[in-house]
């Protein structure tokens, strides 16, 4: 184990220059809106926001077939006389689409001057024929993370309805595309599944591929479970606060690594009475696991005890340190997480005591301070992105196993992280980034024919 | 032409006329966002080696370009090491209160931190807006640290994606010194830049680099290519500036002649071998080296002499159907007309959206000038709310505009299933480039090779299930 290395205050970086791994309040509202099928999104913002939009769009794999974005696409002349009245027109324009509802996500420009998105939408509602629905979040707002809060709020303020019937034993899903994993839409297809197989009806996720109606009948539930560390707590507790919606599985970090999955199944299993099936799956994953795992021989076997880095969001990070340590055997030296907000630090601070490990922490990392995190730390195997491929160029890391916001590698099947396959999927990241490191860099002689 | 979904039918001319006078502005407001003056502004900047730019504003202008443009089209494809994005990160307070303090305080630490060759402070939408004075900061800013800062405002709803690269290209003048000496049958390469954008690959800047060293042309600077700051502050000191794309680098080519004197050549985009020659010798020759050129010349057409009669086989009498909205930028669908044309063919291009007209409204008439003037067609599909990529109205539009044409061979790419031969000039597969140059006309030949002896091969039903629906033969 590594020395006692001092924590960096806690909080995000005061400093004034970062060079940042999130993206601002606007994509990840856009993010939210997307979740939502059968609706469009529409930019309230100048044309290079709708970039940021298309970027939501592909996570959160919608069709272009299906799902419209189009944008106001704000010039001076809006910014200088307000763009009211070009939001208007836009609405008019898209007023025929087939849609449950439009989103009408505002960026800085217009929020700065003051335009009144919500107004311009209570005055158009009468003429289209779907719901709008204003959600105000431009990118000084906070992180993409605050952007999913902001946008999880309206949706619940707006759209969940009052008085429904509660669906005994039910869960709403929240925020499972806060999730680092490039294609989370796998971690949120284990849960669904996990708790159908122990009999909890899922009411609504907010929010992927989720229909206006599923939402409208969210307050159903008797309980809500947050898929991320990184956001979605906003939304459980105003749901707790409005509906009476208990939150399970609190605290706990999510099910990534054996330990880890076990933990989180026993709590659903506890709060829902399903404990025999909880077992099951936990005996039965774990002897698959175990199994596999003989016929296939992962080489992350030989890395023990090899000094090994973090940097990820916490919704994969924080699960991540358990699993590295306990079931890969190898030892973090360095945390570097994305998000700052204390619920996340404490949750990895209780994770780190119950291991009692001592690594270098980051909070609100960015990519300078990994790199110079990385460079005093000096870890062998950096479990991160492809940003930590190369940050880590001139220092003597062997492995880098991207694991978050892949770039290089290209999943056209999306492979969960949670629960048991999950267990395998990363495994699998870790031999194929072993393999790589043992190819020479050099081609020695040619070959003759 | 009997169809009904023809917007417009005519030549480039009269196009161009259309669009000057607003009759051909596209009127829908949603559709059709292209980039906006930040990241273009950005595409530009990032192609100064050891640059830091820093960007005044929110977390969300830097990260799209950072992650698409610095660490998967520079890191990952073009290995270039990992160079920072920087940003103030604005928040909520500094909106209401100002962030030109911060901006100070961040161009200090990106110095501390990065120790690069140049700041370049990006201001964007909220900086803009609350009227921090970014130039202000990067001229006290330049006091305290030890390189260049200066300040581009690039708000992204202060201009079109055009503007972006303009102002870049204009701002970095501001680093040419006065020329100590002429650094003879020297030239600077105009209107690069680092990023994705499908207009430009390092193939066809490779392709021309290697005929001029053939003909014994030195290059100070690709500008904004991977070109460094010292190279920036020698650019005075070349005897001509040349564009791999006419359009990129005619502003910056222009500025520079009319402010520093440096004569800059004008010349299309080397698609062909008439293009080629006139690119080559549109350079060797201000410089003295028109007879080393012409050898070059000689030599290389040789090499492709095959080529170019396959090429005269395979396309005289043919109508070359060239459609913009799936191909890599207007400009390079024009000179390929050109081309089409040497061979023999007759081009028809098809939707090039008026914006794009308008955007390059001086490359479009210096097209013009050089005796380029297609036959035209806009469809309406081109004119449909959302994006006219992958339309399917576009694509039906295509087909029926195809059937209408005797011995038709569509230049596209392989996105799109006319009832022809389909020749697939995409960039996304490097199998085949450079297409300008000697080693362009090769590459081009086997393309149309391709398509001509493959037109009966069955076509994707997935891929086209994939891209208008299922619905779809």
């Amino acid at each position: 184990m590594g020395p006692e290395r001092g924590k960096e205050p806690a909080g995000p970086s005061r400093e004034s220059c970062t060079d940042p791994y999130l993206r601002c309040a606007f994509h990840g509202a856009a993010l939210t809106a997307l979740g939502v099928s059968g609706s469009a999104l529409l930019a309230h913002s100048p044309q290079g926001c709708e970039y940021l939009v298309n970027n939501a769009f592909a996570a959160q794999e919608c069709d272009y077939m299906e799902t419209m974005t189009v944008c106001t696409k704000l010039c001076v002349d809006e910014i200088v006389h307000g763009g009211e009245e070009i939001l208007a027109r836009t609405i008019r324009e898209v007023k025929g689409l087939p849609i449950s509802a439009l989103f009408v996500v505002s960026a800085c420009g217009p929020e700065i001057v003051g335009d009144d998105i919500v107004a311009v939408c209570e005055s158009l509602q009468p003429e289209v024929k779907f719901r709008l629905v204003p959600i105000a979040s431009p990118g000084f707002k906070g992180s993409q993370y605050d952007g999913i809060d902001i946008a999880l709020d309206t949706i619940v303020k707006r759209l969940v309805a009052e008085g429904g019937k509660k669906v005994p034993g039910s869960v709403c899903l929240v925020a499972p595309h806060a999730n680092a994993n490039p294609t989370w839409p796998a971690d949120l297809a284990w849960v669904k599944q996990t708790l159908s197989r122990m009999g909890i009806p899922v009411v609504a996720t907010l929010t992927h591929r989720t229909p206006l109606s599923e939402i409208e009948h969210a307050a159903s539930a008797e309980t809500t479970l947050v898929l991320s560390h990184d956001a979605g707590q906003k939304a459980a507790d105003s749901l707790a606060a409005a509906f009476g919606m208990e939150q399970v599985c609190k605290g706990i970090p999510l099910p990534i690594g054996m330990t880890n999955t076990q933990r989180w199944l026993a709590a659903l299993g506890e709060r829902f009475d399903a404990r025999k099936p909880a077992d099951e799956m936990v005996s039965e994953g774990e002897r698959m696991v175990t199994a596999t795992c003989r016929r296939k021989w992962p080489m992350s076997r030989f890395l023990y005890r090899t000094p090994a880095a973090i940097v990820a969001d916490a919704t994969v990070g924080i699960p991540l340190v358990r699993f590295v340590t306990e079931e890969m055997e190898m030892t973090p030296e360095l945390v570097a997480l994305y998000s700052s907000a204390r619920p996340v630090r404490e949750l990895l601070e209780r994770e780190l005591g119950s291991l009692g490990l001592t690594p270098k922490v980051v909070y609100g990392t960015d990519v300078y301070r990994t790199r110079q995190s990385l460079r005093e730390v000096m870890p062998r195997v950096v479990f991160g992105s492809t940003i930590e491929r190369h940050a880590s160029e001139g220092i003597p890391v062997t492995y880098v196993v991207e694991v978050v916001r892949m770039m290089r590698q290209f999943r056209m099947i999306n492979r969960e992280y949670f629960g048991y396959t999950g267990i395998l999927n990363l495994f699998e990241c870790v031999q194929n980034e072993w393999t790589m490191a043992w190819r020479s860099k050099e081609k020695r002689y040619r070959a003759k024919w | 032409m009997e169809n009904g979904s023809i917007e417009f039918h005519g030549n480039l001319r009269q196009l161009l006329s259309k669009v000057e006078s607003g009759e051909m502005i596209p009127k829908l407001q949603a559709s059709h966002a292209p980039m906006c003056k930040f990241f273009t502004a950005y595409y530009v900047i990032s192609g100064i080696r050891h640059v830091v730019p820093l960007v005044h504003g929110p977390t969300g202008c830097p990260l799209y370009m950072s992650d698409f443009v610095r660490t998967r089209e520079c890191c990952e494809i073009r290995g270039i090491p990992l160079e920072p994005t920087a940003c103030t990160t604005l928040d909520e307070s500094n909106v209401i209160y100002g962030g030109e303090g911060k901006l100070l305080e961040a161009v200090k630490e990106a110095y501390a931190k990065y120790h690069p060759d140049l700041i370049v402070i990006l201001s964007c939408c909220c900086s803009g807006i609350i009227g921090d004075d970014v130039e202000s900061i990067a001229r006290e800013a330049e006091k305290l640290v030890g390189c260049r800062v200066l300040a581009l405002r690039s708000e992204g709803f202060g201009g079109d994606f055009r503007s972006g690269y303009e102002d870049a290209f204009k701002l970095i003048m501001d680093l040419m010194d006065p020329p100590k000496t002429t650094m003879k049958g020297t030239i600077n390469i105009l209107g690069a830049r680092w990023g994705p954008s499908p207009t430009e690959f390092n193939w066809d800047l490779d392709e021309i680099e290697r005929l001029l060293r053939e003909i014994g042309i030195k290059v100070n600077a690709v500008i904004a290519g991977g070109c460094t700051v010292e190279q920036i502050r020698h650019a005075r000191e070349v005897e001509l500036n040349a564009s791999w794309c006419y359009d990129w680098g005619q502003k910056l080519g222009d500025l520079m002649q009319e402010r520093f004197g440096i004569p800059y050549s004008r010349t299309g985009q080397p698609y062909g071998p008439s293009a080629t020659k006139e690119w080559l010798l549109g350079v060797a020759a201000p410089l003295g080296m028109q007879e080393n050129a012409e050898e070059v010349i000689e030599r290389e057409m040789r090499e492709v002499e095959p080529d170019l009669a396959y090429l005269n086989e395979a396309l005289s009498g043919k109508t070359a159907i060239i459609e913009i909205s799936e191909f890599p930028g207007p400009i390079r669908a024009l000179s390929l007309a050109r081309m089409a044309e040497e061979f023999g063919a007759h081009p028809v291009v098809i939707n090039v959206h008026p914006y794009t007209i308008k955007e390059r409204m001086p490359s479009i008439k210096y097209i013009l000038e050089t005796g380029v003037n297609p036959e035209i067609i806009l469809t309406k599909g081109l004119f449909r709310l959302g994006s006219f990529r992958s339309s399917k109205e576009t694509e039906d539009e295509l087909e029926a505009i195809v059937r209408e044409y005797d011995n038709p061979i569509f230049f596209g790419n392989s996105g799109r299933f006319p009832p022809c031969p389909v020749v697939n000039l995409t960039f996304m597969n490097p199998a085949f480039q450079p297409h300008y140059g000697f080693r362009g006309i090769k590459n081009l030949a086997a393309l149309v090779r391709q398509g001509l002896e493959n037109k009966d091969l069955p076509r994707s039903r997935l891929f086209k299930g994939m891209l208008y629906g299922t619905g779809t033969r």
